[in-house]
């Protein structure tokens, strides 16, 4: 398997006509759509930054190139015919939920960093995160995340002195 | 107080040679006398310096320095932070919008910031946003030659004489956007001359390539080639300043040179709060950079940089005046070249 | 010899109590911080600087060097135990030294770590004691020419590192090229892509895309299964290399510890471009390539060696010019400032002592991290134990603490999560993403590069072809192009 990935999960295979077989194919194919309208967009910002200007190239040519190539490649797949052997394997039912979920455990510490503070809102994204993603009884998941928190907290906040944001209550 | 990381810093010093500095002359009247401006709650915690540059750099060393003698005098603990990009714009704009006012945030910063408030921040901020509270030093540009190569030797009349005979073939080193580009606009306006600018992130960057013949004359200031000066391998040339530095008594300045008095052009070290910080935590900071300036180890280490004290803010009432002024006469010189509408 | 007597001085200087301890200590911490991800080097010193005023000069800096180049034995740890990387410059490791951890041979990967490490530090110091001044010379011709020529030459190395789809491999490095330009335009000072906001002005944390696009990836991915309950399924075989593991390794050190070297001496090279190229490089020569991004230890054992031996490769220009390569060596001058000495091509000859105190200390700090790691390794090991349900918020935990740590931006965060996400489905949809990384980190020194020679060049693009060492370089990489074009014996033919 490639560079960042466990891809310990099962491989449901999916077959062509499977429905979620058309719903994947469906997903790539707009994926692909987005490359080519990025690489578009892109380049028609790139082009208003000037190409070449007095003394050689100009801010906009390196992104243009780039997005040029962008564009390119995102055609090229388009008109690719798929590979089924290759197709996806997006994560369904509980997985997908647990996904999901992790995600939304991240977004949520990146909002509340600010108003809570990085102790208050790491431990309340933990518990969270352990008693619904990972299914962990309520004692578990309170007590290791209070340790977690203060833990990293201690490290590094106090031995490597780095001043992490603290919430209303000063920390 | 926070006790910061204890277990390594307490082992590390109490087992090391400590290189015992010596006590300043001023004795404890000075510390009495800022003890005494202390607000009631202030400051509870660290007191945080805002360097806009990368640590290592001349401000960050030269913030550090400050911050140094300012806890020994205050008695607080004071962390510099380095909030970098941009040139510098980053810490900025941090420094004029986002930082609470409450006293905790400061500062170290140089003109520069003007550039960035008038030209650069559309309107997001102005360089009033930010209020001067002590003034550090100056520095001024300098222009530095080479001492190997066809150039070698050549004063800066000779170097102008040259580009304006054969124009775009002197590559000199510049920093896109800021008074290296202007200095270089003023001489080729002045003169006729025309150079080949080969854009770099920063003064020191561009003294290197001299050294390794990438360019034919670079600029910066005494702290970034003053290694490379000493070892002959680049040679100062001209100075933007009003005088002739005493730490380079053999270098003419850049106005003696081609004549008239528009060749200043210098960085300008002060400390700054943010706008709304209260008064009596700005007076205690003011006082607080104040002792520390006053301290002779503390000036000696700047002087050591090469650095120059101007005397028109050296003198805390009149400092915030004439920074203004110098602010002022900067629109003006942009609005004149066009930059500003 | 004068070198062999410099060095002697320099060993009477650190072999006192106090000097030995502060290198131990600033190993311990190097190592510490390496292993953290997020939390590099440059944090470290920044963090510590204050601490070394009340230290003696010597004392200081070698606490600082130690501190970097320590963290180039720690950053492989995590990398390889979690595919998270400990900074930028153990990225590559996560590759084969992941996939060699799940395969139950996580100690292997983290001895050869360890020691190619010490192989290529040790070697690296030693070239340092007898050649700095000569090298110094040479580095300090190379201009922007020269270094577009290696950038391009780094680029042609990432092509290397596509395994899936060429297309989709092409179009990560377009990306990841555009990706870089947000930010202000260094050349001229324009504002690129930034669209008035403040954050995206400083451009896009490359921390928060590194343990986004690997760290917050792999979270996600490992969530999504419950089969399995720890990060190895299979039962740890054995805590050392093998004797075949050995006998595979030993070359790529050696030749991650010369190209490692040469790399850190450029400005703009360093640890990060070291260790990928490294890898390129071992892919290339290997007999069986194929083997790559499945558990080949030469792809550990190359791009380890290579990070540590750019450590002493930068500190060359810095101790011998007082020029620095990037913003770490740019700090450890700051702090010699502070000191009240000035670097520069003097420095040798002013201050000895602590020249060659510095030199010798890495010796000796080589030799102290080897010690400290090796018995580590099983510890480390160890570690891949803990049920991942645990594991994984603190994993989150330190994600977060760590991107935080380089700007003290929340808006990092926000990167984080996003390139997380999109590294998670861009995975699933079978895009490499490794390319995107490096085609980022190399993207604006290539440009900068670009630019400033044809704005030094009085006859355009000629210049590239004029200065030798430039032309040099662009022929290897054509001369890579051209290899890479011809089939490899065991390619899929024909599949896009």
């Amino acid at each position: 398997m490639g560079p960042a990935g466990a891809c310990l999960a099962p491989r449901t295979r999916t077959k062509p006509g499977d429905q979620w077989f058309a719903v994947t194919e469906m997903f790539e194919r707009a994926v692909n759509i987005f490359w080519v309208l990025l690489g578009a967009a892109a380049a028609s910002y790139a082009w208003t930054l000037g190409i070449i200007g007095s003394s050689g190239p100009d801010s906009g040519l390196f992104p243009f190139v780039s997005a040029l190539m962008i564009m390119g490649s995102g055609l090229v797949l388009l008109l690719q015919p798929r590979d089924a052997a290759l197709a996806p394997d997006f994560p369904r039912g509980a997985a997908l939920g647990r996904v999901l979920g992790a995600s939304g455990g991240l977004a949520f510490m990146a909002i509340s960093i600010p108003f809570l503070g990085f102790a208050v809102a790491g431990f309340v994204t933990m518990i969270i995160l352990l008693h619904t993603i990972e299914k962990s009884g309520w004692v578990f998941s309170v007590s290791l995340a209070f340790v977690s928190v203060a833990a990293v907290d201690w490290l590094f906040g106090r031995v490597l002195g780095m001043a992490l944001p603290s919430g209303p209550w000063g920390w | 107080m926070r006790n910061p990381r204890i277990a390594f810093v307490f082992l590390a010093i109490s087992l090391s040679a400590l290189l015992a500095t010596p006590a300043a002359a001023q004795g404890d009247g000075a510390k009495a006398d800022l003890a005494k401006l202390k607000p009631k709650d202030f400051p509870t915690g660290p007191i945080e310096f805002t360097v806009v540059y990368p640590a290592g750099g001349g401000m960050d060393v030269t913030a550090r320095l400050l911050a140094k003698h300012v806890e020994k005098w205050s008695g607080d603990r004071i962390v510099v932070n380095n909030r970098t990009g941009g040139a510098g714009m980053v810490g900025h704009a941090y420094l004029a919008t986002q930082a609470k006012p409450d006293g905790y945030t400061v500062g170290v910063i140089a003109n520069l910031m003007w550039g960035d408030a008038m030209l650069r921040a559309q309107n997001r901020w102005a360089y009033t946003d930010l209020e001067p509270i002590g003034y550090l030093n100056s520095d001024a540009l300098t222009w530095v030659g080479p001492t190997e190569g066809p150039y070698k030797g050549m004063s800066v009349r000779q170097i102008v004489a040259l580009a304006k005979d054969k124009p775009g073939t002197i590559r000199a080193a510049t920093v896109p956007g800021s008074m290296w580009d202007y200095i270089l606009d003023q001489v080729e306006a002045n003169t006729g001359a025309k150079f080949l600018r080969v854009p770099f992130q920063g003064g020191g960057a561009g003294i290197n390539a001299l050294a390794g013949e990438n360019v034919d004359i670079a600029q910066g200031f005494y702290s970034e080639f003053r290694g490379l000066a000493e070892a002959g391998k680049v040679t100062p040339i001209g100075v933007a300043s009003s005088e002739r530095m005493s730490f380079l008594k053999d270098t003419p300045t850049m106005n003696e040179a081609l004549g008239g008095n528009e060749y200043l052009w210098n960085v300008i070290r002060f400390v700054v709060v943010p706008k709304g910080t209260p008064a009596d935590r700005k007076a205690y900071l003011k006082a607080a950079i104040e002792a520390a300036m006053k301290d002779p180890e503390l000036v000696a280490e700047y002087v050591k940089a090469g650095v120059y004290f101007d005397p028109k803010l050296t003198n805390a009432a009149r400092m915030e005046t004439n920074l203004n002024e110098y602010a002022e006469r900067e629109r003006e010189f942009y609005q004149k070249t066009g930059r500003l509408k | 010899m004068e070198a062999l007597v410099g060095l002697l001085t320099g060993f009477g200087v650190i072999m006192t109590p106090a000097n030995l301890y502060l290198c131990f200590l600033g190993s311990l911490i190097g190592t510490l911080v390496g292993v953290l991800p997020g939390v590099g080097p440059l944090a470290a010193l920044a963090l510590l600087l204050p601490v070394t005023f009340t230290l003696s000069p010597v004392g200081g800096m070698v606490m600082l060097a130690s501190i970097f180049y320590g963290a180039m034995y720690g950053g492989s740890t995590t990398s390889i135990l979690l595919n998270i990387p400990g900074e930028a410059a153990s990225v590559v490791t996560c590759i084969d030294g992941h996939q060699m951890a799940k395969q139950g041979r996580a100690g292997a990967a983290l001895g050869i770590a360890a020691i190619g490490s010490f192989v290529a530090g040790t070697l690296g110091v030693i070239v340092m004691t007898f050649c700095a001044p000569a090298i110094a010379a040479v580095a300090i011709r190379f201009g922007p020419p020269e270094n577009f020529a290696l950038m391009v030459l780094g680029v042609v190395c990432t092509l290397f590192m596509i395994t899936r789809s060429p297309v989709k491999g092409a179009l990560m490095i377009a990306l990841g090229f555009l990706t870089a330009t947000v930010g202000i335009d260094v050349v001229n000072g324009r504002e690129r892509f930034t669209f008035g906001s403040v954050d995206l002005s400083a451009g896009i944390e490359l921390l928060a895309v590194v343990i986004g696009l690997f760290g917050v990836t792999e979270i996600l991915s490992n969530v999504e299964a419950t089969v399995k309950s720890t990060v190895v399924a299979e039962r740890i075989r054995g805590l050392w290399p093998t004797l075949a593991d050995w006998r595979a390794s030993w070359r790529p050190m050696l030749r991650g510890s010369g190209l490692g070297f040469f790399l850190g001496l450029v400005p703009g090279g360093g640890p990060v471009t070291a260790s990928f190229m490294s890898y390129a490089v071992e892919k290339r020569i290997s007999a069986r390539p194929e083997r790559f991004g499945k558990g080949a230890i030469e792809g550990v054992a190359g791009p380890e060696s290579a990070n540590n031996a750019a450590v002493a490769g930068s500190l060359i220009p810095v101790l011998s010019l007082g020029i620095p390569g990037n913003p770490v060596t740019a700090l450890l001058l700051g702090a010699l400032v502070i000191q009240g000495i000035q670097p520069g091509p003097l420095f040798i000859t002013q201050r000895p002592d602590l020249f060659w105190g510095i030199v010798a200390s890495m010796y000796v700090g080589n030799v102290f991290l080897l010690l400290l790691n090796l018995p580590l390794v099983g510890l480390w090991a160890q570690l891949l134990r803990i049920p991942y349900r645990v594991l994984f918020p603190i994993v989150l935990l330190l994600s977060v603490v760590g991107t935080y740590s380089a700007n003290k931006n929340v808006f990092d965060l926000w990167v984080m999560l996003g390139f997380g996400i999109a590294g998670y489905v861009l995975h699933k949809l079978n895009y490499d993403l490794a390319p995107f990384i490096i085609a980022f980190v190399l993207a604006p020194l290539l440009e900068q590069s670009l630019r400033q020679s044809l704005a030094m060049s009085p006859h355009g693009a000629m210049i590239f072809i004029e200065r030798p060492a430039t032309l040099l370089m662009l022929l290897c990489s054509a001369g890579l192009i051209a290899l890479m074009l011809r089939p490899l014996p065991n390619t899929k033919g024909g599949r896009l």
